[in-house]
């Protein structure tokens, strides 16, 4: 069965790129969510396999966002979306108890790598 | 009786020290109240408690602030609530005993005046303020 | 860096959002012109970072060049507000004109405009912003204690410095232990967070010594060849380790071996096996999914309010029937007041759930730190609300790493300021009337305030007027300070560590309140003020202009996304059709008499709620999301405004206002 994934960025356009990885290789994006706040709930709904989070985004950050989610589910995989330059929050977000990351613009290859790694799958 | 003396812009003014909590920065920003009237400037975060402020140069009706004096917020101790007033600075704690009447047309929050040296001192009325803003609210 | 993607299907999805970021970017700069606040500087970075993304994804390298530059201003502007000024503002909005001429060359296929000279303006002003005129001054060393060899045998292990009162004796034989190879691929192109990835994922096996380089150096990315060694020390097997080696990208596991054989595990005292409860009854009990508990509070609350809207209702039955109908309101509220306070005992949860963990964790955090520690806890038997309880695992915990990392000091430092080189850290669990207080102690070395003073206004947080015109006790909040709590810099010499933000606003999204005593030289405590018992509420927040509020989502009956000019009228007013029925739409903005945003373009969000004389449509900006929150009771004079339900305070420190969504419109 093809893994559940959540695709958590507040840009529209960064979601449709990271949706059509996600499809072409082979999972099924269950749901998207453009907040922090809209992610813990969407989490919760859909139980994803795997949650992909943006660090900066308004009303509550990808790192929040992890804690809580991690909050509901300790064994729940939440890697984050990162920038160069972002090191020091993707590290908080690890210590959050973010899995992994990928770093913007996502290259099919390397998203798939980690995603894959994360899930026991390579 | 011991009096806080602080100022809106130039004018003095003071409030028992008694009914006073504490004296904060204001915050930069405000959560606006609905359906409220003017001179309700909003609600602060004080510690984790959501507290009304007013900004007292409307509530008094003595014209809106002109420039950026508007730094602190001042709690008065209303029992197991507290109402803020959005003042300028505060200018120190002085005995002000003899209180003479108010000025003709003050606000009904007007206890009297007051002198300090050569200074004039509008001397407020907690309990009066408190029913100021509660008149505020119900008359809009 | 090549696309792997067709970036022309993008193209128009690009420029839309880019477009909407840049003009919401220009608005804000008005806004900054006005008075620059961390709020719109922190809204015009998330702009600038949105737009570079996005650039560098479609692969518009000068464009994103351009938006990563101006993220970097505001990067520094934000670190020191005090230098916006008109200048930095002009250059600002020249950047977002620039950026949006880059969005329309992108769309026209054009090639995009020389934007160097620019670009140099922008590193220019970026260079003065961050010249600090008063610098900070680096941290003492901290005197280091010689990290103990590893023992060859756990029979010389030296006691572990750290003993509690609480919890019993910690176990005291030593799990097995291996030493690590690591390499990060050379590839990656965040070594640093690649390797404390690999580091923190061998954390959670166990304990972890004798890292090389040191954790900060790999953080800061400074990992010669790649190459990190350390020894680890588990329960797990060779093998468990491996796997979960292999679950970290761009990191290989070398080598790993044993480096003490496993000692024989000595016989367990039969009192110390947890799955048997000894010298007492086991009382009767059953589990309950927290979920149901939760459900049970929300049903009990409505019908407590339910109960106060027959009561009003009641009102208006003649006189005739007044009397025994209030009879029976009356008992209906008692029995539902008594059923409510039944539940709420049924979800309350002892501290022990919480204070149970922080033994183990004071041990460890004392021996990565070569600190001595005793962790004694009192009163863990007394309850709160299990949600009050979920909400305080992580603060106390960090309360307690930052007592034992700043607060104590190394054994020798102790013992030359006259005090036992063991420490001592104190839970101490009372219950005060309504409240309980929690009070995390240590005897350590004291918040160095005039440090913490001088730190904040040399980062622009406050200015010295405004730090003067503080009490004693505001004074040591501003270790809470958001900007300032993530400096270790300032935090490790003022001798509280980084995250105390979010240990405030934890404390505070619970109802409850956060006080700090220190003594120089003696010691610091927090102390956490709560509440027994919190309302929640699960709230669908909305903004509308600048505000944000909370429908409590019991009210919500759906969301319609339509374009406002396309609502039929009815009677001169737009309405909505919604399922079989068409409801009339009132705008959220002038139904509260707040200012509305700027009027929206397609798609606007409608919130279909029931009110107390039928359904209607909410016209409001935008849909923020769900989220549980307390509510809290409003007091005078807000109660005086109708149409409020209460409000609270979001987890960002922003007061909402709950809506009383029946009697929005009628009120």
């Amino acid at each position: 069965m093809p893994k559940k994934v959540l695709v958590v960025d507040d840009s529209v356009f960064m979601r449709d790129i990271i949706k059509d990885i996600f499809a072409a290789g082979g999972f099924t994006v269950v749901g998207e969510a453009g907040n922090g706040v809209e992610a813990v709930e969407k989490f919760k709904e859909l139980k994803p396999d795997l949650v992909t989070m943006d660090l900066v985004m308004p009303y509550r950050n990808g790192i929040d966002a992890t804690r809580e989610i991690l909050r509901s589910d300790n064994k729940a995989l939440v890697v984050m979306c990162s920038a160069l330059g972002q090191e020091t929050m993707v590290m908080e977000a690890i210590e959050a108890g973010a899995v992994d990351f990928i770093v913007k613009p996502p290259r099919a290859e390397d998203v798939l790598a980690v995603v894959k790694k994360v899930l026991g799958e390579a | 009786m011991r009096h806080v003396l602080f100022r809106l812009e130039k004018d003095r003014y003071a409030l028992p020290l008694a009914a006073i909590r504490e004296v904060v920065v204001a915050p930069t920003t405000w959560t606006r109240v609905p359906r409220s009237p003017r001179a309700m400037k909003g609600v602060m975060n004080l510690r984790g408690r959501v507290v009304p402020v007013v900004d007292l140069r409307e509530l008094l009706e003595v014209g809106p602030a002109a420039g950026a004096g508007q730094a602190r917020v001042m709690l008065l101790d209303r029992g197991r609530r507290e109402l803020g007033l959005l003042i300028g600075e505060v200018d120190g704690i002085e005995t002000l005993e003899k209180v003479g009447p108010p000025a003709p047309k003050a606000s009904a929050a007007v206890k009297g005046l007051a002198r300090l040296g050569a200074l004039p001192v509008t001397v407020l009325d907690p309990d009066a303020l408190d029913a100021t803003v509660a008149r505020a609210f119900t008359t809009k | 860096m090549a696309a792997s993607w067709d970036t022309s299907r993008y193209l128009t999805l690009f420029a839309g959002e880019a477009t909407e970021h840049l003009e919401a970017l220009g608005k804000d700069v008005v806004t900054f012109e006005k008075g620059a606040t961390p709020e719109v500087v922190d809204s015009m970075f998330r702009h600038a970072h949105s737009v570079k993304g996005m650039a560098s994804s479609m692969a518009f390298e000068a464009t994103a060049k351009l938006a990563h530059q101006l993220e970097d201003l505001l990067d520094a502007l934000r670190a020191d507000l005090a230098r916006a000024d008109a200048q930095v503002a002009d250059v600002i909005l020249q950047t977002v004109d620039a950026l949006s001429t880059h969005v329309k060359a992108a769309v026209a296929n054009q090639p995009l405009p020389d934007s160097a000279e620019l670009g140099a303006k922008l590193a220019a002003l970026h260079r003065v912003l961050t010249k600090k005129d008063t610098p900070v001054p680096a941290p003492a060393p901290v005197t280091s204690t010689p990290a103990r060899s590893s023992p060859s045998s756990p029979e010389l292990e030296a006691p572990a410095p750290f003993s509690s009162s609480s919890s019993g004796v910690v176990d005291p034989t030593t799990p097995p232990r291996y030493s690590l190879r690591l390499k990060i691929n050379p590839a990656s192109n965040q070594p640093g967070v690649r390797g404390f990835l690999a580091y923190k994922r061998l954390s959670t096996l166990g304990n972890v010594f004798d890292l090389k380089p040191p954790l900060d150096d790999i953080k800061a990315g400074r990992v010669p060849q790649g190459v990190i060694t350390l020894e680890l020390e588990t329960d797990q097997s060779e093998d468990a380790v491996a796997r979960t080696m292999r679950t970290v990208g761009d990191v290989e596991l070398e080598s790993i071996a044993a480096v003490v054989k496993t000692p024989p595990a000595p016989p367990v005292a039969p009192e110390a096996d947890p799955s048997r409860v000894v010298g007492q009854e086991p009382a009767r009990t059953i589990r309950v999914r927290t979920e149901v508990m939760d459900e049970f509070l929300d049903q009990a609350g409505e019908l407590l309010l339910a109960t106060s809207r027959v009561r009003a209702l009641s009102r208006r039955v003649p006189e005739a029937l007044r009397p025994s109908l209030d009879e029976a309101v009356d008992h209906l509220h008692l029995l539902v007041k008594g059923l409510h306070g039944r539940v709420m005992a049924a979800r309350m949860t002892p501290i022990a759930v919480i204070s149970d963990r922080l033994p183990r964790a004071a041990r460890d955090i004392a021996r990565r730190r070569n600190r001595e520690v005793e962790l004694v806890i009192t009163g863990e038997d007394i309850e709160l609300d299990r949600a009050i309880v979920d909400e305080l695992a992580d603060p106390v915990l960090h309360l307690l790493r930052n007592a034992i990392d700043h607060g104590i000091e190394p054994p020798e430092e102790r013992k030359a300021a006259n005090k036992p080189p063991k420490g001592k850290v104190t839970l101490a669990v009372t219950r005060q009337r309504e409240r309980v207080v929690l009070a995390l102690s240590d005897d350590g070395r004291g918040i160095d305030v005039a440090r913490l003073e001088q730190a904040v206004v040399e980062r622009g947080l406050m200015t010295v007027d405004q730090v003067r015109g503080l009490t004693e006790r505001e004074r040591l909040m501003l270790v809470c300070l958001p900007g300032l709590s993530t400096a270790t810099d300032v935090t490790d010499i003022s001798g509280r560590g980084v995250g105390m933000d979010a240990v405030k606003r934890a404390v505070e999204q619970v109802g409850g309140t956060l006080e700090i005593e220190t003594k120089p030289g003696r010691g610091t405590t927090f102390r956490l003020a709560l509440p027994l018992t919190v309302a929640m509420v699960n709230l669908l927040l909305v903004s509308v202009g600048d505000e944000v509020y909370g429908l409590p989502l019991g009210k919500v009956s759906g969301v319609i996304e339509t374009a406002r000019e396309r609502l039929p009228m009815s009677q001169n007013a737009p309405v909505l059709q919604f399922g079989q029925s068409v409801l009339p739409v009132h705008e959220l903005s002038s139904l509260l008499e707040v200012p509305a945003g700027p009027p929206s373009q397609g798609q606007a969000p409608f919130v279909v709620v029931d009110g107390d004389d039928g359904r209607l449509a909410l016209a409001v900006d935008r849909l923020l999301g769900q989220e549980e929150v307390v509510l809290k009771a409003l007091s005078q004079p807000l109660d005086l405004v109708p149409g409020l339900a209460g409000v609270t305070i979001l987890g960002n420190g922003r007061p909402v206002f709950i809506l009383d969504v029946a009697r929005l419109v009628t009120a």
